[in-house]
């Protein structure tokens, strides 16, 4: 055998070795960790009870329902539009294990995008999962996933996608978002038909307000902020001062008119719901950031950002204690509370009142693992 | 000193070692850089973040590899031969005119597309023959087709670095033709005509007649030309109604490539494709390599350490930390660079028009196509010109380079006086 030949062969045995270890990691990664039912929970639909489309593909996803035992307006809460942005997801995940709708009807979708847990997204270096302890003992650990819907399950991007609904290019790897898709087409790809799922489940359900969840790094101009649909200032303006009350502080902004394909344009265009989008400030998702990892993710804290925050790069305060997870997962749930109150007090005839969402400062004294449920 | 400068260096020193002390092949080296990066930060060997690395690359890869098939298709098909014969014939007499003419040729599929290489390795295979022809050193023609790559790739309509650097801010891509066209149109004349004027001679046609490949014309005549143009009409169609045609380059070159067989000469298309693509496998290895390198960089904080220390310098030395970091990161990925340092600038230069800014950003950025070790728009020059070290071509990219960079950085300085004229 020639030289180049034996080389040859132990580079190939020495690639398919390293792939079957890779494949073993990216296979673990498709398991989808339990969420438990709390005693507030009804009913759990799949997403595809409102477009067939969605049935058995990747894009299908778990609906959670809320019915008080009184009549009322309703509210949707999507976390998980974009996988690498925990607090959106955990905060979903904590209001189906510990809420209850007391009037009204609470509908929360914790994995939006449920294609975009199954992986990572390329040269990002994130962690496959972050766990917590819960008091008991026992630990529950969630994927951390991609901005986008899985490569595996909608392949090739286009060089430049275009918005079906306003023409509006972007760069090709936004084919993928979900935030960029609303509001959606049957004759689309599958997070096109992913987004038109969650429009027709909105208009089928007459959804009062729809709040979709995010984080975005430090250094985001739009960041511990609301957007909102101009239906829906109002309300928002309220949520504004109501979070002020339990010091928490949060920007108001005008979702644009020219920023097509988001939940708060095109879910206030398409339907009646008032939407909004809200926003926490996750390094772990960053440019600037340090080392990438679990303790990143739940920490919060990172010496770059420090750093940039004294060079005036940041839009957010950033200092030693870093942005925890239980600060942003509190803020998001302190938000959707004041919303409920706020909807009540401009709507009484369509009241939404919530009961068992942890506290801001509940989360911060006991850790978000205290709000866990064990599962089995 | 912050382990993340320690670490860095310890990554670059075990490239440059393997790269130039071991002579092993440049993607070996970067994979022994991201491995040394992944023990000494204690991620272990880290075989899931080398695989996942990659995949940054996989769209990349398929079109150059492609791409690669489609040109080595035609040149079989005696096509190239006959499209010089009839762009000499033609145009051999007005020089002033052909070569500013030849650059836009060249820059087309980059315009289409946003990737230099597409423009490079198809219309730059095209026109670098007639450039040679016409008179120009092959270093030189190689330099032309480079430049065309980079400035066909931020012309509009398609510019991939500018829209992720606007996506970063959530600015749509909406209103930078105008910009675009300033940035790139000017540059593009006085490339063509300060690179290709002082070579190119008047020359009658019974002078160049020799030198050309006449029969294949007059055999076979503009059927020759039907893949050329099945796949520039392909590329618009794809762009104008992508519902039917968004087909994605790599399927479009191989229509192409498979048109090319019944056009012209026969040929065989399993060597013609194997060869094609033993040419692109050391660049094909070298985006794997790179890819691996962002990933490990960005896993263990090297990453955030490179972007934090170009924002840290003061206010008045931003422009040269703009100059001098986008390009070099860009040696690594230009549509990196735009998203990791482009966006973070342009967010440092709030106050300045943004689509302007960020349209002058993604040029700077296209830099990043001439910076070796990747620096894929003069590796594929030198490989279509037929300069066997790449070193010869990007010598003469040297001074453009500097040009391009004056040019975006006065767009920067003076954003708003620019979009006020518009």
């Amino acid at each position: 055998m020639q030289k180049n030949h034996i080389s040859a062969a132990i580079i190939s045995i020495l690639t398919l070795a390293a792939c079957a270890v890779a494949g073993a990691s990216f296979l673990e990664h498709r398991k989808v960790e339990p969420i438990v039912r709390g005693p507030g929970v009804t009913e759990v639909v799949k997403l595809s009870a409102w477009y067939a489309g969605l049935a058995g593909t990747p894009a299908d996803t778990d609906v959670y329902v809320f019915r008080g035992q009184n009549p009322g307006g309703s509210m949707l809460v999507i976390g998980g539009t974009h996988p690498n942005e925990p607090s959106s997801f955990l905060s979903a995940v904590l209001l189906i294990e510990n809420a209850s709708a007391e009037s009204g009807t609470l509908y929360v979708i914790p994995r939006a995008n449920a294609s975009g847990f199954t992986h990572n997204d390329p040269q990002e270096g994130a962690p496959l999962a972050y766990s917590f302890t819960l008091p008991d003992g026992s630990k529950r650990t969630f994927r951390y996933g991609s901005r986008a819907t899985n490569p595996v399950h909608q392949w090739p991007d286009t060089d430049v996608y275009v918005h079906a609904a306003s023409g509006q290019t972007l760069s090709g790897n936004e084919t993928r978002n979900l935030n960029r898709g609303y509001p959606g087409r049957t004759d689309g790809t599958l997070t096109e038909k992913a987004c038109y799922g969650i429009t027709e489940m909105i208009r089928a359900e007459k959804i009062d307000l729809s709040i979709d969840l995010h984080e975005a790094s430090p250094e985001y101009p739009v960041i511990n902020a609301i957007v909102a649909h101009e239906r829906a200032m109002p309300i928002a303006s309220q949520v504004v001062l109501g979070l002020e009350f339990s010091d928490i502080t949060i920007g108001l902004e005008p979702s644009p008119k020219n920023l097509r394909g988001l939940t708060h344009r095109e879910l206030g265009d398409a339907t009646d719901t008032l939407a909004v989008l809200m926003e926490t400030a996750n390094p772990s998702q960053g440019r600037l950031r340090s080392r990438t990892d679990e303790a990143l993710v739940l920490t919060g804290k990172d010496p770059y950002y420090v750093k940039a925050q004294k060079l005036g790069r940041l839009y957010v305060p950033f200092d030693e204690k870093g942005h925890p997870i239980e600060e942003r997962v509190g803020r998001h749930l302190t938000a959707i509370g004041e919303f409920a109150f706020a909807m009540s007090g401009e709507y009484p005839d369509r009241p939404i009142e919530l009961s068992g969402v942890p506290g801001y400062d509940d989360l911060g004294a006991k850790g978000l693992g205290a709000f866990l449920r064990t599962a089995d | 000193m912050p382990f993340e400068f320690t670490l860095f260096l310890a990554m670059v020193g075990v490239f440059a070692v393997c790269a130039f002390a071991v002579k092993l092949p440049v993607s070996l080296s970067m994979l022994a850089a991201a491995l040394t990066g992944l023990l000494v930060s204690g991620n272990g060997l880290g075989i899931r973040h080398l695989v996942e690395g990659t995949f940054g690359y996989v769209d990349t890869i398929l079109v150059i590899a492609t791409a690669m098939i489609f040109m080595r298709a035609v040149q079989e098909s005696g096509a190239l031969d006959a499209l010089n014969v009839v762009i000499i014939k033609r145009f051999r007499t007005v020089p002033a005119l052909l070569l500013p003419m030849l650059m836009l040729v060249a820059m087309f599929p980059g315009m289409i597309t946003g990737s230099s290489s597409a423009s490079v390795l198809t219309a730059g295979a095209v026109v670098a023959p007639v450039l040679m022809i016409l008179g120009l050193p092959a270093a030189e023609a190689g330099a032309f087709i480079a430049l065309a790559g980079i400035l066909g790739m931020i012309a509009p309509p398609v510019n991939i670095p500018a829209m992720i650097i606007g996506g970063g801010i959530d600015m749509p891509f909406v209103g930078f033709e105008v910009p675009l066209l300033l940035l790139t149109m000017p540059l593009a004349v006085i490339f063509s005509l300060t690179i290709g004027l002082k070579h190119v001679k008047k020359l009658s046609w019974e002078a160049l007649a020799p030198k050309l490949d006449t029969e294949t014309y007059e055999r076979y005549g503009i059927r020759l030309f039907a893949p050329i143009l099945v796949v520039a009409a392909l590329m618009v169609l794809g762009k104008v109604v992508p519902k039917y045609f968004g087909m994605g380059l790599p399927v479009v070159f191989l229509i192409g490539a498979a048109l090319a067989l019944f056009v012209g000469k026969r040929f065989n298309p399993l060597l013609a494709a194997k060869s094609a693509v033993a040419d692109a496998l050391p660049v094909l290895g070298i985006l794997a390599g790179v890819g691996m390198f962002i990933q490990v960089m960005t896993l263990t904080g090297v990453r955030g350490f490179v972007v934090v220390s170009a924002l840290s310098v003061p206010p008045i030395m931003l422009y040269a930390a703009i100059a001098i970091t986008i390009p070099l990161f860009g040696a690594v990925s230009s549509f990196g660079a735009s998203s990791v340092l482009g966006v973070p600038f342009l967010l440092a230069l709030l106050g300045k028009n943004q689509i302007v800014t960020a349209a002058a950003l993604s040029l700077i950025a296209s830099l990043g196509d001439f910076m070796p070790p990747t620096a894929l728009s003069a590796i594929f020059a030198a490989q279509v010109v037929g300069v066997e070290k790449y070193s010869r071509v990007l010598r003469h990219l040297v001074i453009p380079s500097i040009v391009i960079l004056a040019w975006a950085l006065v767009f920067i300085a003076y954003s708003k006086q620019i979009a006020a004229m518009y």
